[in-house]
């Protein structure tokens, strides 16, 4: 007596939906961070940090480990402001 | 009017005049914030000595250590720029890939410890740079030495 498949297709339907589903999304998620798992909890210490980071490479989860930092990036870091009302 | 809390999100300014020439000019520090993660423990234990200085001008000055406490920083950027320097020379493969591995997790020490134990014995054995977590209890194993970490992902990277 073999394994019954074709009672556990529907199984493998509905594992294969969420497997390329969870895939694809995935692989979207790498594609919008520069190939890298996506960050999560990120705080206000991780945003200022990657911050420096897209001042430092131009990327958002650019990294380098240079000892120097590039000419002019101690200037690059702007004021953040408010356009006033008059 | 009555006052509302600013909101300062909508315009940026760059202002590109330097500093003046009576300031000593120091490079600042390139690396991104996962290589400065991975070396920070080693940065720390070199440049104790620094970073509590500036941390106590910073404290003492009550606000104007933006420009009282400039000397401090300018050692503090020295220090560290010449550890991520030596590590670079001495132990740059590891450190690459325990970076990486951080980069790749959410910059979470726990998941890649696999990474960090020979980065430390290379960094101990050519630098002398030994990585201490400050305030640990005394009595227990500290976390980056243990075995097992509980909250890792896979029991690959631990």
């Amino acid at each position: 007596m073999g394994v019954p498949f074709e009672a556990l297709l529907p199984y493998a339907v509905c594992i294969g939906m969420f497997g390329f589903s969870g895939a694809t999304l995935s692989k979207i998620r790498a594609m919008q961070n520069g190939g890298k798992r996506a960050r999560h909890s990120v705080d206000q210490w991780d945003r200022q940090m990657m911050d420096r980071d897209r001042r430092l490479t131009g990327f958002l989860r650019g990294q380098t480990d240079n000892v120097k930092a590039p000419a002019g990036f101690e200037l690059s870091n702007p004021w953040r402001l408010e356009r006033g009302y008059t | 009017m009555s006052a509302r809390q600013p909101r300062f999100n909508q315009h940026l300014l760059i202002d590109t005049t330097p500093l003046p020439d009576s300031i000593p000019k120091v490079q600042e520090v390139g690396s991104s914030s996962a290589p400065l993660l991975s070396a920070s423990y080693f940065i720390g234990a070199r440049c104790k000595a620094y970073n509590d200085d500036y941390m106590q001008c910073k404290t003492e000055a009550n606000g104007k250590g933006e420009m009282d406490c400039l000397r401090e920083g300018r050692k503090v950027t020295r220090c560290a720029g010449s550890v991520l320097e030596d590590v670079n020379k001495s132990c740059l493969e590891e450190f690459r890939k325990h970076w990486e591995c951080l980069d790749n997790n959410n910059q979470q020490l726990w998941q890649c410890r696999k990474w960090e134990r020979p980065l430390n014995s290379c960094v101990f054995e050519k630098l002398n740079l030994e990585k201490k977590i400050p305030g640990a209890p005394e009595n227990e194993t500290p976390v980056h030495l243990r075995k097992r970490q509980i909250f890792a992902h896979s029991i690959m990277t631990q």
